[in-house]
């Protein structure tokens, strides 16, 4: 308790400063008086007297520093005198501050919004109590990718009954879902969430109620449904009273019992969640092959919040013994399943084994600190500059006692004024940027870039501008006050005292920028260039001038005949359009809309004991789908009318399927069977072109395709080819569907082109190719402005140096070679660096992109071609003005 | 950190000292008082006694307020505190 009350003392001595220097003057005062006073009467003259007194008391000035000291705060005496100082040098050079703080704004900015993305979607925890005890559950399959498969519910139920001593399991499975109340209709982004979803996870509903412990995990109990508190706003505007609203979800009534709280956006950070539903409100249907009763039906994702003091290691051992015992008992389905614990955040976005999201985070984290290096490295020019130019300033102080620690502090207390300014310049453009990504154009799953700025984010800014001040601003300090002094003062400021070694720095300086800009321009190359391939490549069908229209007929209750009906006649109208050339109904869109996998039986082939029969994506279509599509067909005939719900069940397979199962044979009139080794079997008719079936970056899948009336859905997309812009057509064919039933609610009309360029479409690549381009440009105008600089500068320098060249007979030719020759070594050095820099950073790059290999020597040769033109010419402009030097005035000069 | 010629310690003692014989002090007082204990100690800088009491001040062994001399001139008096009356009194 001293030490506090002695600090309180401390604090009192600093807030009552001017009382405490004024009292100790007059203390000091006194008694020099009474000494003086009492020499006097001892008989000296009142010059001696006062003389003596002065001598036995000691250096006033000394002693008053000494008892001020005493207290603890001359740090914070030179740390104010310091800020006072710097902050009126910085306002006399504000054109130099304006560009110091410019340039660490943009560093700072684009570091911030990069960070502040990775940040939101990687690092920050769950918004409920205890996220660090939740954990991924992630099923894998033997011989299939991690996380390709989700749980079925009976082996959800199994998991979560037999490790509940280590961990709590829930679990939800996603899906776009129709919703409609008060008359229209969307399609929402939804997770039907386990009873235990809500109460583990720890959340209070802002309103109403949420999911409750036991509800909703048998079919036919009341269909309900949370609402997400964004969506609640944007389509309820925040009504209170939607709690017990009657809506209609995938076609059926539904009762709205609460809205989520706001903070929680679903469990997956980068899209948000339109509403919750209880299990059996999106999935119904109680037959015993289905979602309930079926250990096939892998579509529920798991989490798990482990039990207090329960370890990873622990809850995993626990994992793979039910694992085990489960292969046991139901070995046709679970064989060769394991359950891998991990920390959520590690799952983000997708538990993906081949998780690229990681690699982008970090790549986009390096190219942040390139953009960074390079405006500490112009900072650091800059105060060079100015370093060399107080040079006279720090050896004056010097001279009269200043130490060498205290002017160094003094300066870098400036670099670090300057650098907070730029700080919080850039933590605002970061803001702005963070707000611009978010805002980047998509369609499809409603992505969601756009995060707050936590404590981490504002730490990593923190941290990022004492780097630049610490880097940009210790060395010069340290090279102005090195010199020596009589040097210095001798020689009047002319010359730089350390001129070499100066230059020296000042030239690797710019050879880094040189290196550090290419690394991003070539990243920033490969990324578009990579867009161009994807955004040129071929799909397998043509995405021009194709429409795609999403139906539902089941929500008004139809019957499979009514809805066959509905389709068929709904075509008939469609192809009797003006414009259209074609139109046919498929059951799922390539690169949008899936289905699902079907398991392959070849017939002739048993799937041996304890092994799966492998899961092939697949398309219902109809007779005109490939006329359609323009998918070509290798082999065989393509479907017709006469392939009915009564005539013999037959398929069309693509290349990569006919050559995986049937190498080297001919696959037509092979059979193969959906359903088991003993059939039904299906013929094979024809053979189709490869396409892209879910991602642009996918490599060639197996694929097949069977007809519409051998496989009915209710949802179906009608696809519209026209002689006619896609857009116009979508007011017709609305009409056309209102005319034939008004009550059909239209899941979604949208191009073709529109829909590639969704979130499993193009929008990756764009977002990567805008974000490097954006890096890669910033990079090279920080770059540009450096080599300008440097150059010029030296040029200045060496003012009187060329003047007497000229004088003595160099041509202006030699000069400005001269000076163009050390300009190109450097640069010349640079981007042999930033080649091999580049190829370093770009083998992390090979999942990332299309068509374009990391080490593509067009992006290569083109980017340094183009760094190396620009900034040789960025040499030349200072260089030139050099060359023109009057002799007269260069050797007067000063 | 100490750039006094003399130990501290022996400063504080005879400082501590000095005001526990005399109760309240002036600075003038207290380096009169000290010099007339032992020559040396104050023999090269008499004002060292400031930055001495002012540490004295900071750790509570000492504490100070505002008087008047005999000569009716405005002084800081210096008086021991309980604790240090206890500890080295």
């Amino acid at each position: 308790m001293n030490w506090l009350r002695e600090l309180a003392r401390r604090i009192r001595m600093l807030v009552n400063r001017r009382q405490f220097d004024s009292d100790l003057e007059e203390e000091m005062r006194l008694h020099l008086e009474l000494r003086q006073q009492d020499q006097l009467e001892s008989g000296k003259t009142a010059d001696d007297a006062q003389a003596a007194a002065r001598r036995r008391f000691g250096n006033v000035t000394s002693l008053k520093e000494r008892s001020n000291m005493a207290w603890g705060w001359e740090w914070f005496e030179h740390l104010t005198q310091d800020v006072r100082f710097g902050l009126r040098i910085l306002s006399k050079n504000l054109g130099v501050t304006f560009v110091i703080v410019l340039t660490l704004a943009l560093g700072v900015g684009a570091n911030t919004a990069i960070f502040g993305l990775v940040n939101g979607i990687l690092l920050q925890r769950l918004p409920v109590p205890a996220p660090e005890q939740v954990v991924a559950l992630v099923i894998q399959a033997s011989g299939s990718p991690l996380g390709a498969l989700g749980f079925s519910y009976p082996q959800f139920t199994d998991f979560r009954k037999q490790t509940e001593p280590f961990c709590e399991v829930f679990g939800q499975a996603l899906g776009p879902v129709n919703f409609t109340a008060d008359g229209h209709s969307d399609t929402l982004s939804v997770s039907a969430v386990s009873s235990n979803y809500f109460p583990t996870l720890g959340l209070k509903p802002s309103l109403g109620r949420l999911i409750l412990p036991g509800e909703g995990e048998k079919p036919g109990e009341p269909a309900i449904l949370v609402l997400g508190y964004s969506f609640w706003q944007k389509r309820f505007g925040g009504d209170p009273g939607v709690i017990g609203r009657q809506v209609r979800v995938g076609g059926k009534p539904a009762t709205i019992v609460g809205v989520a709280p706001k903070e929680f956006r679903g469990q997956f950070s980068i899209f948000e969640l339109d509403a919750y539903l209880s299990l059996n409100t999106l999935f119904p249907d109680a037959s015993p092959n289905g979602f309930w009763n079926s250990r096939d039906h892998h579509s529920i994702l798991s989490l798990g919040r482990l039990k207090a003091g329960v370890t990873h290691a622990q809850a995993q051992s626990r994992f793979d013994v039910v694992s085990q015992r489960l292969a046991a008992q139901y070995p046709v389905t679970d064989k060769g399943v394991s359950v891998r614990v991990m920390d959520e955040r590690l799952s983000r976005p997708i538990p993906y084994a081949n998780n690229t999201f990681l690699m982008f985070s970090g790549l986009f984290l390096i190219l942040g600190a390139l953009v960074l290096l390079l405006a500490c490295t112009n900072i650091a020019n800059i105060l060079m500059a100015r370093a060399s130019v107080r040079q006279r300033e720090m050896a004056i102080r010097a001279a009269l006692g200043g130490a060498r620690s205290r002017l160094v502090r003094q300066m870098l207390t400036e670099t670090i004024l300057t650098a907070l300014l730029g700080g919080v310049a850039g933590v605002l453009l970061g803001g702005w940027l963070s707000r611009l990504i978010g805002s980047f154009h998509h369609t499809g799953f409603p992505v969601r870039l756009n995060f707050g700025f936590d404590w981490r984010v504002f730490a990593y800014a923190l941290a990022v501008v004492v780097f630049t001040a610490i880097f940009a601003g210790l060395s010069p300090a340290l090279r102005a006050t090195r010199d020596d002094v009589n040097t210095v003062l001798h020689q009047g400021g002319r010359v730089d005292a350390a001129g070499g070694a100066r230059h020296k720095v000042r030239g690797d300086l710019m050879a880094a920028q040189v290196a550090g800009s290419l690394m991003l321009l070539i990243v920033a190359g490969l990324f578009v260039r990579s867009l161009r391939a994807v955004e040129h490549m071929d799909l397998g069908f043509d995405p021009n001038q194709l429409l795609n229209v999403a139906l539902d007929p089941s929500i008004n209750n139809y019957t499979e005949t009514q809805a066959k009906e509905f389709y068929r006649a709904l075509e008939a109208k469609i192809r009797a359009l003006p414009g259209v050339q074609s139109a046919s109904l498929a059951s799922s869109v390539p690169i949008g809309y899936i289905r699902g996998r079907q398991s392959v039986y070849v017939e002739g082939r048993p799937v041996p004991a304890g092994q799966r029969a492998p899961g092939i994506l697949f398309n219902s279509v109809d007779s005109a789908y490939f006329e359609t599509l323009r998918i070509s067909l290798l082999l065989g005939r393509a479907f017709t009318d006469a392939d009915g719900e009564t005539s013999s069940l037959v398929a069309i397979i693509n290349e990569t399927m006919a050559k995986h199962f049937w190498p080297g044979e001919n696959p037509i009139g092979k059979r193969f069977s959906l359903t088991s080794d003993a059939g039904p079997f299906v013929e094979i008719v024809g053979v189709a072109s490869d396409g892209k079936y879910r991602t642009l970056a996918e490599d060639p899948e197996s694929y097949f395709y069977i007809p519409l009336a051998q496989d009915f859905t209710f949802v179906r997309v009608l696809q519209i080819r026209s002689s006619v812009p896609s857009e116009s057509l979508i007011p017709v064919v609305q009409r056309e569907i209102l005319a034939l039933d008004a009550n059909v609610p239209l899941e979604e009309i949208q191009t073709m082109k529109e829909s590639l360029s969704g979130t499993l479409g193009y929008f990756i690549f764009r977002f990567g190719a805008s974000l490097a381009a954006a890096m890669g440009l910033l990079g090279l105008l920080l770059a540009v402005v450096g080599v300008y600089g440097v150059v010029s500068y030296a040029a200045t320098q060496r003012t009187q140096e060329l003047g007497i060249r000229i004088a003595l007979g160099a041509s202006p030719r030699q000069v400005l070679a001269l000076l163009l020759r050390q300009g190109a070594q450097l640069v010349a050095a640079g981007l042999l660096f930033g080649l091999a820099g580049a190829w370093a950073l770009t083998r992390a790059m090979s999942h990332m992109l299309v068509g374009v290999s990391p080490s593509d020597p067009v992006t290569y040769v083109t980017v340094a071609a183009l760094l190396s033109s620009i900034t040789l010419l960025a040499c030349w402009i200072p260089a030139r003005r050099a060359m023109r030097i009057d002799p007269m005035v260069a050797l007067r000069y000063e | 950190m100490h750039r006094d010629e003399i130990p501290p310690g022996t400063l504080y003692l005879l400082i501590l000292k000095t005001l526990a014989r005399s109760g309240e002090m002036h600075g003038y007082e207290i380096a009169n008082s000290i010099q007339r204990i032992s020559d040396d100690v104050l023999q090269v800088e008499e004002g060292s006694l400031y930055p001495a009491l002012q540490r004295m001040l900071i750790k509570g062994w000492v504490t100070a307020k505002w008087g008047t001399t005999a000569g009716n001139r405005r002084a800081r008096y210096y008086q021991l505190t309980a604790a240090s009356e206890r500890s080295h009194g």
